[in-house]
């Protein structure tokens, strides 16, 4: 390993040239940030003893003393009225950064902002990310996932309806997304349009999107972006605390009620725990004008947490349980094209009802299980091995519309479609923190997995194994940063089918497909000063081909097509380049700009069948899996104002252009341009209610006009305009902390379609939504 | 100090404990499970015809759709045309049969004892060339469809669609509700 780190070292010494100086040349710098969230803090005044010289930091949380001589000091960061600040000693022979983390005022926790300067952990840093925590995670907690990460922009959501949405980065999904819970690879059914991603958003204390080719650390596939499911980190100091949150929904008279305990014992100083759960359930969903039938959801969550901490070694326990059954809507399961067309042609559901908790046929029922161990040991001063290990148990169960003629079949009461799905990941992680302006990683990681399935033929049963190996390597010289990264993989696809000898006799055929490729990261930040930032990625990302791009042989329902996979298929190979330029003239603006540019060769994606497909329910447009060659290109914007201490704009934006160069026209099924914008009023004078926000915000979504013509049953739908109202409220009740939120969705009833719901054929999308958030720290 | 081992100890089988009994059992190593008698297809239609042959004899054929794979997958094995008589009147017994299990399973008994939840659609195309006339009736005396009488006046070609509508609470003898079980469009010659 240590060889290995050697290695790395002199890959870069090209660049480094001579670092070490003997002058008063050095600098320390860093950023301080909330303890709880990683948001910068600005104006906290960081003092340097030795010289008496102080200084506080920007808007965007950092600090600097430069031209320092050789030697010993001590930093004092100043802290939170009632806790004692922080003094560190440091000893300067190089450029230093430290970044403290502190307890922050209740003002600042609320006004918090989205920023890719604060960076989540483990990920590229000369890629763009944005977390969501504080007021913008908790708004929208109470939904799922993707429609969580859609606020951030460039993020979209595929959506089957209100209760199944899966993200979408810069107009891909699925496969193209990789999915981090806790350190973890979500391994589930994840290759399906109408398979959302299976995590309890309350599990979360942050959740980053990390935009563009982030594969370096997480192996194959994450060509679009990662997103990261981060849960707290459990306490620090002998405590016992907790969170009660409970929201309440107007549409659907929905109800979540979540919590967690932490703790750790005086007697037992290294050990640390937490116990958390989610209890959630609606009923049927409003559109502006009608019901929409079996919309209903029950879910419920737990996990637990208990970590072991010694000086230079410990270890993690983690375990969570995701169980959800959800209501399909029921218009949309329909029998053939025809049932299509008059689905089409009429201006309400077909099927109306009243308003209940049951769920009917059709309807998913998903279980996901994650285990993880982690152990960790310092090695020597800089470094830090880490062994993950984790097994993860997916079970997706999905009755249709019907059950089985057959009375003696449907008295069973058995899934139409069942799959089973067990992952073992297994990491180990060598890092090392900044020496000599180097900090990096190595890393190995292996996976295998399995896939059983029962009834109705959809894809085949499989196994999958992998494995990578990846070193990264980040080098800080003044404005600098420089970042680049190698990774190989190796992994193997293999298909189990039966194949008939004679009649009522087959044997089960194993059909393997190897791949391996290599992938290349090279960025770069440049701080032109305090106003100016760039960052610069070149990076490579590849994809085997899914289980259901290979295999697929069936009739999708509700989506009425027959889709043919394609055992050819070759690997999916994408060169990205990410831009993101960062104006701070002053702590009132912030201009983020994010152009984008993927080129993927073979670019997998279902092309229509010359002939539609005939069958007993009559004829059904048919799909190939097929290759292309394709370009998605599009900018992101981020930009928030402060016209005065309490009011504030924010104004955020992506373009989105996906081409296909075989077929020389548009590629199907991707997010239409849109705006959006908020003003944020800051009133925080109330002496009892210590910080009141009040955002109304309007979002504009332009009509897509770049399908390719026919491709689609109907026409994309119109444009819309949504206007939406977040009020959140923070304020001391005792000792402790309290939340009182207000999040109205669709404020004025609006009726509309948006082409990323597949659900846009059968129906209006879902109607106003009030929903009114409680929580308690204690 | 001692305490403290024991309570660590207890802590640490408490947390691997519940680790154990949460976790569910592991799924088997991959097989094809599908279980041709565990889920139901409807492979094949047949149309059986009693009356006058082509040759002008009273006969009986049997006229058929066939994919015994199911939707998707490999195309439809048989598809027959329907060749009939001008001026002539047949009695039609509708079979609908999954032959991807063993025995194969006539799927229309099910339907024939869910007979107030289904509705066989018959419509020609042009619409003089044939006349279907359901004769056999469910319990809420509803037109079912399994038994048919085809009446045909002039010569020409074209098609009969036959559809098997389900409509469970809404059937009102048309084939505007429900969702379709069924839908094949017959070739149709009539001499």
């Amino acid at each position: 390993m240590k060889n290995l780190y050697v290695l790395v070292q002199l890959l870069f010494l090209f660049i480094s040239g001579n670092t070490i100086g003997q002058n008063c040349t050095h600098n320390f710098s860093g950023i301080v940030s909330d303890i709880h969230n990683d948001a910068p803090i600005s104006a906290i005044e960081i003092y340097l003893k030795e010289l008496n010289k102080k200084v506080e930091t920007d808007s965007l949380g950092r600090f600097q003393f430069s031209s320092l001589c050789p030697g010993k000091y001590t930093i004092v960061c100043s802290n939170r009225d009632g806790y004692k600040p922080i003094v560190k000693m440091f000893d300067v022979q190089e450029n230093i950064v430290y970044n403290f983390k502190i307890e922050v005022h209740l003002k600042e926790l609320a006004e918090v902002k989205i920023s890719t300067l604060n960076k989540p952990k483990d990920k590229l840093s000369t890629l763009n990310a944005t977390s969501l925590f504080g007021d913008e995670l908790e708004k929208n907690r109470a939904t799922n996932l993707g429609d969580i990460v859609k606020s951030i922009p460039g993020v979209n959501s595929l959506n089957t309806g209100n209760s199944v949405s899966k993200p979408v980065i810069h107009g891909m999904h699925s496969n193209r997304v990789l999915i981090l819970n806790n350190g973890i690879r979500q391994e589930g059914q994840q290759w399906g349009s109408e398979h959302a991603p299976e995590i309890d958003p309350f599990i979360a204390d942050k959740i980053s999107v990390v935009k563009g080719a982030n594969s370096i650390m997480y192996g194959s596939d994450a060509i679009a972006g990662v997103i990261l499911v981060d849960t707290k980190s459990l306490p620090d100091s002998a405590s016992l605390g907790g969170e009660i949150n409970m929201v309440g929904n107007s549409n659907g008279r929905g109800g979540i009620i979540a919590s967690f305990l932490e703790g750790k014992f005086k007697r037992l100083p290294a050990f640390s725990w937490r116990v958390q759960g989610t209890l959630k359930q609606n009923g049927t969903i409003a559109a502006p004008d009608y019901l929409l039938i079996n919309t209903g959801l029950k879910e419920y969550n737990f996990s637990y947490e208990l970590g072991w901490k010694k000086k230079n070694y410990g270890a993690e326990l983690f375990y969570s349980q995701f169980n959800t059954t959800l209501g399909i809507f029921g218009a949309s399961h329909i029998g053939n094209l025809t049932d299509l067309q008059r689905a089409f042609e009429s201006k309400a559901p077909l099927k109306s009802t009243s308003f209940t908790y049951a769920i009917n046929r059709p309807y998913q029922h998903v279980e996901h299980e994650l285990f993880k161990t982690k152990f960790y040991i310092n090695t020597g001063k800089v470094g830090k091995l880490t062994l993950v290990y984790a097994r993860q148990y997916n079970w997706r169960y999905e009755y249709d519309k019907h059950g089985p003629l057959n009375n003696l079949l449907a008295s069973k009461n058995n899934p139409d479609l069942e799959f089973h799905l067990t992952t073992h990941t297994l990491d180990l992680n060598w890092s090392h923190a900044r020496s000599n302006g180097f900090k990096g990683t190595v890393g190995l990681q292996g996976m295998q997995q399995a896939n059983t399935y029962r009834g109705r033929k959809l894809v085949p049963s499989f196994e999958n194994a992998s494995i990578g190996i990846f070193v990264v390597e980040n080098w800080q010289y003044k404005r600098w940063e420089i970042e680049a990264g190698l990774r190989y993989d190796v992994k193997q696809l293999s298909v189990y089918q039966s194949e008939k000898i004679v009649d009522n006799q087959s044997v089960l055929v194993k059909t393997s497909h190897p791949f391996e490729q290599a992938t290349a990261s090279l960025g770069a930040n440049y701080t032109v000063d305090t106003t100016w930032k760039c960052m610069l990625n070149l990076g490579t990302a590849w994809r085997a081909p899914s289980v259901n791009e290979l295999y697929s042989d069936g009739l999708h329902h509700g989506a009425a097509a027959v889709e043919y996979g394609n055992s050819t298929l070759n690997v999916e190979q994408a060169y990205v380049a990410t831009f993101t330029g960062l104006y701070t003239p002053n702590e009132d603006l912030h201009i983020e700009v994010s152009p984008y540019y993927n080129f993927i060769q073979g670019f997998i994606y279902r092309q229509p069948t010359p002939t539609p497909v005939l069958t007993i329910r009559g004829a059904f447009p048919g799909f190939n899996y097929t290759q292309t060659d394709a370009i998605l290109r599009g900018v992101d914007v981020y930009t928030s104002y402060h016209f005065t201490h309490w009011m504030e704009w924010k104004v955020k934006g992506s373009l989105l252009r996906a081409w296909n160069q075989v077929a020389n026209n548009w590629l199907i099924q991707m997010p239409a341009d849109r705006i959006e914008t908020e003003f944020g009023f800051h009133l925080d004078h109330n002496q009892r209610l210590k910080h009141i926000y009040i955002g109304p915000s309007i979002q504009y979504v332009a009509k897509q006009h770049r399908v390719p013509e026919g491709s689609d049953f109907v026409d994309p739908p119109s444009a819309y305009w949504l206007t939406n109202l977040n009020i959140a409220t923070h304020f001391r009740m005792g000792k402790n902390h309290a939340e009182i939120g207000m999040h109205v969705t669709n404020l004025w009833n609006t009726r509309y379609r948006d082409y990323m719901d597949r659900f846009r054929y059968f129906t209006d999308a879902i109607g106003r939504n009030i929903s009114l958030r409680l929580k308690y720290r204690f | 100090m001692k305490r403290n081992m024991f309570k660590s100890f207890m802590l640490a089988l408490g947390a691997f404990s519940l680790v154990v009994v949460s976790c569910k059992k592991d799924a088997a190593k991959p097989t094809d499970n599908h279980d041709h008698n565990d889920s139901e297809l409807i492979t094949t239609l047949e149309l059986k015809f009693s009356g006058k042959g082509v040759l002008g004899n009273d006969t009986t054929f049997v006229v058929m759709f066939n994919d015994t794979d199911g939707d998707g997958g490999n195309a439809p094995t048989q598809f027959d045309t329907i060749h009939l008589l001008k001026n002539s009147t047949y009695k039609v017994e509708l079979t609908l049969l999954d032959k991807s299990k063993t025995p194969k399973d006539t799927i229309s008994n099910e339907v024939l004892e869910e007979a107030n939840d289904h509705l066989f659609f018959y419509s020609s195309n042009p619409s003089g060339l044939v006349n279907v006339l359901i004769t056999d009736k469910d319990s809420n005396n509803k037109n079912l469809g399994l038994k048919s009488t085809w009446t045909t006046t002039n010569t020409g070609s074209g098609k009969v669609k036959v559809q098997l509508m389900h409509q469970p609470g809404t059937k009102d003898g048309t084939s505007a509700t429900g969702d379709t079980d069924v839908e094949v469009d017959f070739e149709v010659n009539v001499k």
